[in-house]
């Protein structure tokens, strides 16, 4: 019964989408009034979820490429159902649906064979506090990077200038705030797991050394804004590269590159 | 000296090596790090081969490729911080200390991993109940017992070995579990709880009728072959010992033997096994500075944070 909630929040979020698009189309500037609730219900539907398998398995379930695809996609949904109502700003509808589309396509990968939903109590390594800050914090801080992903394709791809500021700005907050909670969870409290689980804080295996790669990614990006030449185009395609870069940390390391974080 | 010294702090300069070690870390991902010569040799074209010896990027995080463009990177970071902090104590604005914070967390984590890169030492061994192991001049351990948990599908729940230790001779904590993600910490020494394993021993008989004993993984050889040892394996008829035939790098048969059956010049009298865990004992004198400057980056990333919030509130 709770493992169906999954597929409930799937279909809700899909059809959030459906509402965005057609609100889209009618060219509406404040966009749709009810798609970042059906947000929020699709968020808790999710969570709920995750308690169930935590309760089952008796820790915090993000320990599994499912759960976490699960976890990921509740937060972009929690976020840009906040974000909807503290933001007005015009370019929200369209933010919002990018956000909404990566948050569905999470879901659709985590109910394929890619994450095997079976639920499985953690092995030793995976059985640390420092690990489920680790990978809740990570997680926070890259539904932020995807807010910031999406405003940074509308920046590229429309003309007007006022959009093209209220895009870059978004980019810059989201980045601002997913920045140090990413920093955190991924490097922080991974670098402590690491060292209570295996005795080395760091060990450039290959999810560490991508992890880095996005965090630089990133750092690289907040010092472009400093720089007024490289501000605006230069500062937000770098946005988007992170981006390109966390997915590939999420996705890409587990599949072609093996290391110690094989499990997830 | 003025240009130098510009140089040094520009903003420009760290977007330019901060980019330089995205790129260079995302291509090292790309090769198999600290392999033997003779893999890359076998794995790439010639050129490519070439290249990556010649560049290091078999050992790149411990290559001058890596490790300039961070020193400079540090070189950078300091100057900035220093200026910054000069600028901030003259101006009588509002001081915005965050940004140092974390340029000054990031340099002792620089000067950290340094220490930990240099100075960390390790060594994985195994001990069975009742052995007993030196770990420095003034801390030893024995192993109590070592128990392994499964879950009801099979897959380990929690591996703990149970440790006594001493302190220059003299017990010092009674049955301390070391488990997975819970290390005996002690004076300059950390113990880590890391695989278990079935150990196996052979007690042979030459032919000029003397004992010899082989642990898995020893062999010996006979005319053009090898001969290897790999494991005891359970048959339906008793325990048999799995040796390997290797003529060069190519196992070419294998042979399993019971008691008082012969291999080359050796007899096998009989096979004993000991479940044995896995610890590995370091010291790393680089963490606790890598720790506290993670605390200084994450407490001047927050402080940049509250300060940009409430400069927009302002």
């Amino acid at each position: 019964m709770i493992q169906s909630l999954a597929t409930v929040a799937l279909i809700l979020i899909a059809a959030a989408g459906i509402l965005q698009v057609v609100f889209l189309l009618r060219k509406s500037e404040r966009g749709d009034p009810v798609s970042h609730f059906v947000l929020l219900a699709a968020a808790v539907l999710l969570f709920v979820t995750l308690v169930d398998r935590s309760i089952r398995i008796s820790f915090p379930a993000v320990t599994n490429t499912y759960e976490s695809l699960l976890f990921f996609s509740a937060v972009i949904s929690l976020v840009l159902f906040v974000l909807r109502l503290v933001m007005k700003a015009a370019v929200m509808p369209f933010i919002l649906f990018g956000g909404t589309i990566i948050a569905l396509a999470l879901l659709m990968i985590s109910s394929s064979p890619v994450a095997p939903s079976q639920i499985q109590p953690p092995i030793p390594a995976l059985q640390s506090l420092w690990l489920v800050l680790h990978v809740t914090l990570a997680f926070i801080g890259e539904a932020f990077f995807t807010v910031s992903f999406v405003a940074a394709i509308y920046y590229l791809a429309v003309k007007d200038e006022t959009r093209k500021a209220a895009a870059d700005r978004l980019v810059y907050t989201s980045i601002g705030i997913g920045y140090p909670i990413f920093t955190a969870g991924a490097l922080i409290f991974g670098a402590i797991w690491a060292e209570a689980a295996w005795g080395s804080w760091w060990s450039w295996d290959p999810k560490e050394t991508w992890a880095l790669i996005t965090w630089l990614a990133y750092t690289a990006y907040l010092h472009t804004r400093l720089v007024r030449r490289l501000r605006g185009r230069v500062s937000v395609i770098l946005a988007g590269v992170g981006f390109v870069f966390t997915v590939f940390t999420y996705f890409g390391v587990n599949f072609l590159l093996s290391g110690l974080h094989s499990y997830g | 000296m003025n240009a130098l010294f510009r140089f040094l702090k520009s903003v420009r300069l760290a977007v330019v090596l901060i980019l330089v070690l995205t790129v260079l870390s995302l291509l090292a991902t790309l090769v198999p790090q600290g392999a033997e010569d003779s893999f890359y040799r076998g794995e790439y074209p010639l050129v490519i081969y070439r290249l990556i010896t010649l560049l290091d990027f078999n050992r790149f995080f411990s290559s001058l490729l890596f490790l300039v463009p961070v020193a400079l990177f540090a070189v950078n970071l300091g100057v900035c911080a220093a200026d910054r902090f000069l600028r901030q104590a003259r101006s009588k604005s509002r001081r915005q200390y965050g940004p140092d914070l974390v340029h000054v967390g990031l340099l002792v984590l620089i000067a950290g991993a340094l220490v930990t890169g240099f100075a960390r030492q390790e060594k994985d061994f195994t001990m069975a109940e009742g052995d007993e192991v030196r770990l420095t001049k003034d801390y030893s351990i024995r192993l109590v017992s070592f128990r392994t948990v499964l879950y009801e599908n099979g897959s380990p729940r929690s591996w703990t070995s149970t440790v006594d230790v001493f302190h220059d001779g003299k017990p010092q904590t009674a049955s301390f579990p070391i488990r997975v993600n819970h290390p005996l910490r002690l004076k300059g020494v950390s113990v880590y709880q890391t695989s278990w394993a079935r150990e196996s021993t052979l007690v042979l008989r030459d032919r000029q009728g003397a004992e010899v004993t082989a642990h898995d993984g020893q062999g010996f050889q006979d005319g053009q072959s090898f001969w290897y040892f790999a494991q005891v394996v359970q048959e339906s008829d008793g325990p048999k010992a799995l040796f390997q035939e290797y003529q060069g790098h190519q196992i070419v048969s294998m042979r399993k033997l019971a008691p008082a059956q012969s291999i080359g010049p050796y007899t096998l009298l009989r096979m004993e096994s000991r479940e044995v865990t896995g610890l590995r004992a370091a010291n790393d004198p680089g963490y606790l500075p890598v720790i506290a400057a993670l605390v200084i980056v994450a407490a001047g990333l927050a402080l940049t944070f509250i300060q940009k919030r409430r400069g927009e509130a302002g």
